[in-house]
Formats: C-alpha cells, structure tokens, sequence
C-alpha cells in the first residue's frame, strides 16, 4: 500500500459535495452518490447525481416522489442517473472539481431553452453547455431530448452492469461472526491506491467501514483526531451518541448481503479510530 | 428539533385558526375577560384616531386617512366580533351592554371623523380629541376592571 | 483610501440593510406592550447574528461555500430536506410579508390601497432580480434604508424620560403574563437572527468573489453594521414605549408603527421615514426572494448566482421567479401582512438551530478553513448560542399555542 495516498471518508468529504467543472467554474451537480466497481479491491468509478441517485439515498416518501417524477419526464428505457466518470475528477476539496465538459443535468437545459431563454435579458447562450464528444463523459441519461415528453411509467431503474451504490453501505446493521449486532456502518473510508483511471490518476479505492456501535446517525466529523473535536461541547456530544467507533479493514468484512454487513472477526479485534 | 420543523406547517395551520376566530365563552367569568379584551383593542384604536386628530398639522393628507380608516376598521371587527359572542346568562348580558355601548359609540364617532376628514379636514378638533379621550379613559377603566 | 470606502461603503449597507419587516413590527409591538424590558433580546439577538454571520462569512471566503451547502454537506440529504423545507416555508412566508409591508408604504404616500401596490412591486423586484447587477442593488436598498435613522432623530425630538426608559429594562410591566413576555422574547430573537439573513449574507460573499483578503470587509459589516441596525431597533421600541405605552396603545399596523416620527418630526420625518420603510421592506423582499433560490439551488448542487447571467442559471431564476408568484398570492388573499410577519418571526426562531449547526461545525474543520478555524472565543459564544438556540426552537411552538400568539 502506498504510504503516502490520500485518505478519505466517504460521507464525510465527498458524498453531497458541490461538483464544479474545472474549465469554467460553472456549478453542475452535487455528488449524491457515487457508484462503486464491487470484487476483491472494490473502487470508485464515477460520481451519480440528479433525482435518480439522490433519490433512493433519501428513501421513504421524497425519494419516491423525486425518482418517480425523473422517470416520468425522462425518454430512455432505462434511465440511469447522471454520471460523471472519476477520472474527470482534478480536485476532492470543499469542493469537487471535474475537467472536461461535462454537460448540465436535463432539467437545467429544459428551463433554459423553454423558460428563461424566452424571457428578454436572458442573454444565456445555452450553445457553450454543448457536449464536448469524450467517450467517457456521455451519460445515456442526457441523451434524449428532456422536452419530449413521454408519459409512461418506466421500469425500475438499473444502474450500468456490474455496479453498485456507495450509499447503499451507509447505515447497514453491522452483524459479528456469531450473529451478534455489532453496530451501524457510519462511513466508509477510501484509499487512493485503486488502479489507474485513464492513466494519469488512481481511483478511490473502498478500504474498510467505520462502523458506530450505536444508530445516531451520522458522524458530522468528529471521528476523526482529538485535534478535531472542537467546539468541545458539540463533539463530546456528537461522540456520546454514537458510542465507540471502530474500523473494520475490507478484508475482515465477510458478506455485504441482505442490506447487512457480517464481520469476519470480532468486534474486539477490530482498529479502534483513535489508531487511524 | 427535526420532528418540530416538520409539524411547522401545521402548527400554523392550527395557530390561524385559534387566532382567526374567537372561541366561544365557557362561563361568565370567561365572558367578562373577553369584553375586557374588547375594550382594550378599542382603546388602542381610539388612541391612533386620537393622535392623528390631535397632531393633524405633523401629518400629509393620505397618511392621516390611512390610519383613520384602520381606526374605523379595527373598531368594527371588534365590534363584530364580540357582538358574536353568546353571553352564557343574564348576568352576563349587563357587561354585553355596557361594553358594546361605548365600542359603538367610538366607532360611531371615528367613522364621523373620518367622513369629515375625506370631505374638507376635521370640523372641530379640540372637541373631537376631547371627546376620543374622554371614550378611551371610559374603555380603559372598563377594561381594568375586567381583567 | 479606495478600500477604506469600500469599508465604509460596506458597513452602511450593512446598517441600512439590517432592519425588515420582521423587526420593524416585532420592536414596535414589543416597545408598546413591554417598553424596553425586552432590550436585552436585542442585544443578545445582536450578538449571535454577529457570531455567525461572521463565521458564514469566514467560510465564504475562504472556501468559497455558502450556508446551504454545508447544511447539505454536513447534515446530510434527509437532515437538509427538513432543514430546505422548513427554511422555504419561512424565507416564502416572510418574503410575502415583504412585500406587503412595501405595498403598505407606498399605500401610506399615495393613499391608494395597498392590495393594487402588491402586483407592480412583485414586478419591479423581479425585474430588479432579473436585470440589476449584485452590488448595485444592494448597495442602493441598504444606502435608502439609512433614511431609517429618523427614528432615532425622532426619539430625541419627542424627549422622552430617559429615567423612565432605563427603568424598563430591567422592571418588565406587572400586567403582562410570562408565556407572553417569553413569546415575544422570542419573537424578536427571530427578528434579529433570520436564517435568511446568513444565506443571503454568505451568498453574497461568493457572488462578490470574497477572497481571504475580503475578511476585514466582511468583519467591519458584520461586527459595525450590524450592531448599528440593532441601535436603529432598539430606537424603533423606545418610539414605541415613549408614544404608545403610556396611552395602552398597541400598533397593528405600519401606518402606526411610524406614528412616532410623525408626532416628533412632522411632515419631512414622516416622509423620510416612509422612504426608509419602503426601502428597507423592497431591500428584504430582493434579499428573501433571493434567499430562496440560493436554498434550494445549494441543496441540489444547480448552479445559482447573480454573478452569471440570468440563461446561465435556469432553475435559480425559476425558483426566485416562483417563490415571487407564490408569495405575491399569498398576499392578495388579504392576509394582513403584519400578522403574516409576526408569525414567521416565530417559525424562524423555531427553525435557527438547523441553519446555525452545521456553520459552527464547518467553521471548526481544518479541511476547509485551514488556519482560520474558531478561536477559543468564538467556539464559546458559538456553544452558548446553540444550547440557547434549541431551547427557543423547543419553545417557540408550544408558546405561540398556550399564547395564543401573544394574544
């Protein structure tokens, strides 16, 4: 393992990140999910965004609404979410910057042709957001023309062959080697020393998950170093609720089926964060 | 503080209807306080036609009759609005009459201010002031002693 | 000498920029009913809007990231979904109030009722949304708002018994029950602490492309501006507690809320003051209408801003545009719009803990402030402020019932 790659955490440093396109600093989606490729070294292959990913991540009612709406507005068979390959990705900072040109989501382009390009004093040229023709960077999703309407009720959405959704891990009942609850998956944390993504840059690779031994929620930060757990009062909370916070590696993670995650060892041998 | 913000919408759907209508009177003790409440949003009304009367001269024309009119206004609500009220007895019918007797009277009195106003300003305004003031004092005493 | 204006420039608008509608009605009606006794609201008020305000303002800066998206960074989708809801509903609401309260102003010059104003302000404020540059408009509302200041010459034109004023603050009247003085306690902590207020403020921040050299600018309107719009409001309730109080009067309306200047200044002071009102409320319907598409454009990651032109930023303007249509609706069902503002001053208070968290967490992490995280002092005031917070939004519903809504 490369000693120097970057770590990150999952929730806390790139899912809901504003995504920004590096060329022009326009602003294009948020990242509400990210889409993982599963085996031994699963790892991050693009960033999901629009109502198709942000969606299921909701769950319950709204999340209903908004992918049952996307789906009725959209023309495809099988419409998938907007999709934005990891190796456009330039930056993870208090923001996430993509090269290339990535177009805007279909809702965006709908308005501007149709509402506010009518008004006067628009003055949007909607030509310059234009796809630029890169292989990796045209969604299926973004093809067809958003204003035609075609009111019928589509299948269940599927995503590309072979994939799954990081968000999908988040809040898994964590489950010991005899069957025990052990906790709650809080996070997950990536490692960049995945293999090369269109030779210049090394995907995320999915390391292990962070896993609260109480349901609370989420971590807000304050699993990370003692240096870290300001305002005082704020983090001592935050860390009360969630109880002990333990890293569990990927390969002591057994099976991640069921919508649970069964440990391979026990909840005694695993890294306390503290160690991290 | 989650579960909160989502009943937001509702609690104001019930706070507007608590506020927008006036409940009914339980007893006559709850009837004396709701004429008490009476004659005090009346004495708030009859101090604003009050003022503008009092310091026409500081004030432009439409002004002057905005306020008038929210006078007017506000006395006829609460003039509706408690006539409405059943009184639970006999009793109860004396403090009807008593405070129903001196919101009508202002209200009567500010409308004619107002008609004055609109047509050529206010005929005699030191008698006017001292007639609004002589009714607020009377509310404001009614009202003291039904709280 | 340039920057020193600039400053300057900054701290006015600021000032002018400070007081609404919301203000306007919850001062005066708490100055005529409480006098000053509720003066210490205003400060403590005061003072947390500083705390975070200039923390949302370090964060701009910096990282170039306004309030909504570190609600929906730190908190999460569904956490953020609550917190976008119920922050549109309020921004919706007061913007309604907003503009009512110009429609009012203009009816208080020309006479003509304020329900024909509600249509050709809602145009104009959108025009002025869809065509007028970011700083000039802010600029011109928050300068025009200054003619404010007439409270304060009227204050000490009407000579009121300074004795008598200062006794107040510490000696709430006898006849006024606590779950009352509560709720309007309450109400005016709403008033000065709006989450419109730091998403429109930090927002502004980006879109005035504020670098880390742009930090003493945005300290000075913070930390000189603020505190002077909340002189300007303390004034506005001893206008109140000095005319209507000793006469048990209580203003319903903004015809009487600016009673006072008339009587102390005559003519030119009530025309000056109706200029300010009218300036002030036009300034804060820009501000709300613009706060709700910020909200909603950071929540969903759409690009937003008046930094691009209005066919770069689509769904933005949709959302500015419906949330205008929506509220001038709302206020030509003739829902007075005094009680609309008294109402969503509560909301707000209920609602302050879900915007202030996440600035407060955010203004602690290295990963985005580098070295300009919290000091000790902030992160004090700043948990002292969240313990508070959570009380009133615990409290505020539950009080606006048993109050009957300060009834």
């Amino acid at each position: 393992m490369n000693e120097h790659a970057r770590v990150l955490h999952a929730r806390l440093h790139l899912l809901d990140r504003q995504v920004v396109r590096e060329s022009d600093d326009r602003l294009l989606c948020k990242v509400d999910d990210l889409e993982v490729r599963p085996g031994d070294r699963p790892y991050v292959t693009a960033i999901l965004s629009g109502p198709l990913a942000l969606g299921p991540r909701l769950g319950g009612l709204p999340g209903w609404l908004m992918t049952e709406t996307d789906r009725l507005f959209r023309g495809e068979a099988r419409p998938g979410p907007y999709r934005i390959d990891m190796s456009l990705v330039t930056d993870v900072g208090s923001a996430v910057r993509v090269a290339g040109h990535p177009q805007d989501l279909a809702l965006e382009r709908w308005l501007t042709r149709n509402v506010v390009g009518r008004i006067p004093g628009a003055a949007g040229t909607p030509e310059q957001d234009a796809p630029e023709s890169t292989a990796q960077d045209v969604p299926e999703n973004t093809a067809g023309d958003a204003s035609e309407k075609t009111l019928r009720v589509r299948e269940r959405e599927e995503d590309r062959p072979d994939t799954m959704r990081l968000g999908g891990l988040l809040g898994r009942t964590v489950r010991g080697p005899s069957g025990e609850v052990a906790g709650d998956t809080a996070d997950v944390r990536l490692v960049q020393d995945g293999p090369l993504l269109a030779e210049v840059r090394q995907a995320f690779r999915l390391a292990g998950l962070l896993i609260a031994r109480r349901r609370a929620g989420r971590l807000f930060g304050y699993e990370r170093g003692p240096g870290l757990w300001r305002p005082s009062l704020l983090g001592a909370l935050v860390r009360r609720m969630h109880g002990e916070i333990r890293y569990a590696e990927w390969d002591q993670i057994e099976s991640l089926d069921d919508d649970e995650v069964r440990l391979g060892v026990a909840w005694d041998r695993l890294r306390s964060t503290a160690d991290l | 503080m989650i579960p909160l913000a989502r009943l937001a919408p509702l609690a104001l759907l019930t706070a507007l209807l608590l506020s927008a209508c006036v409940s009914p009177a339980w007893d006559d003790h709850d009837y004396a306080l709701k004429a008490g409440k009476t004659a005090e949003s009346a004495v708030s009304a009859v101090r604003f036609a009050r003022s503008v009367v009092a310091h026409r001269d500081r004030m432009t024309g439409p002004y002057a009759e905005v306020v008038l009119t929210e006078a007017v206004r506000d006395l006829s609500s609460v003039n509706d609005q408690f006539g409405g009220v059943q009184p639970p007895s006999d009793s109860s019918d004396r403090v009807r009459d008593e405070v129903l007797r001196l919101t009508e009277r202002a209200e009567s009195e500010v409308a004619d201010l107002l008609i004055q106003w609109r047509r050529d300003g206010v005929k005699d305004p030191e008698a006017a002031v001292r007639e609004l003031d002589g009714l607020a004092s009377e509310l404001s005493d009614f009202a003291e002693k039904h709280r | 000498m340039k920057r020193l204006l600039a400053v300057t420039l900054g701290i006015l608008t600021a000032f002018g920029g400070f007081v609404d509608i919301g203000d306007l009605v919850a001062n005066a009606v708490v100055g005529s009913r409480f006098g000053m006794s509720l003066a210490w609201v205003v400060i403590v008020g005061i003072v947390g809007i500083c705390v975070f305000a200039e923390m949302s303002g370090r964060i701009a800066a910096v990282s170039q990231r306004p309030v909504f998206d570190l609600v929906r960074e730190r908190m999460g989708p569904r956490a953020g979904l609550v917190n976008l809801g119920a922050s549109f509903f309020i921004n919706v609401l007061t913007l309604a109030a907003e503009i009512g309260g110009s429609a009012l102003a203009l009816e208080l010059v020309t006479g003509i009722n304020y329900l024909l104003w509600v249509p050709p302000v809602a145009l104009v404020a959108w025009l002025v949304m869809w065509r007028v540059k970011f700083e000039t408009m802010e600029r011109v509302f928050g300068l025009a708002g200054l003619a404010l200041v007439v409270f304060i010459v009227a204050l000490w034109q009407l000579g009121p018994d300074w004795g008598e004023l200062t006794t107040q603050l510490v000696r709430p009247p006898q006849d006024e029950g606590v779950p009352t003085y509560l709720y309007y306690a309450i109400a005016l902590l709403g008033g000065a602490m709006t989450p419109y207020e730091v998403f429109f403020f930090s927002s502004g921040g980006v879109e005035e492309k504020w670098t880390r050299k742009d930090l003493v600018t945005a300290r000075a309107n913070v930390f000189v501006g603020f505190p002077l719009g909340g002189v300007l409001s303390l004034a506005i309730a001893a206008c109140a507690a000095t005319v209507f109080m000793p006469v048990e009067a209580e203003p319903g309306s903004l015809g009487q809320m600016v009673l006072p200047v008339a009587e102390g200044l005559g003519k030119v002071g009530l025309g000056v003051v109706i200029l300010g009102v009218f300036a002030a409320t036009f300034g804060a319907t820009l501000e709300t209408a613009l706060s709700s598409g910020y909200s909603l454009s950071q929540y969903f990651g759409w690009q937003w801003g008046k930094y691009v032109v209005p066919g770069r930023a689509a769904r933005f303007h949709v959302t500015v545009l419906a949330s205008v249509i929506v509220a001038t609706a709302l206020i030509l069902t003739t829902i007075d719009p005094i009680k609309v503002t008294e109402y969503s001053l509560v909301f707000s208070a209920a609602a302050l803990p879900l915007t202030y968290l996440p600035v407060l967490m955010i203004a602690n992490d290295p990963d985005y402030m580098g070295a300009k995280v919290n000091g000790r002092f902030s992160n004090v005031l700043g948990s002292f402020y969240m313990v508070l917070l959570l009380v009133v939004a615990l409290a505020a519903i539950p009080l606006m019932i048993a109050t009957k809504a300060g009834q």
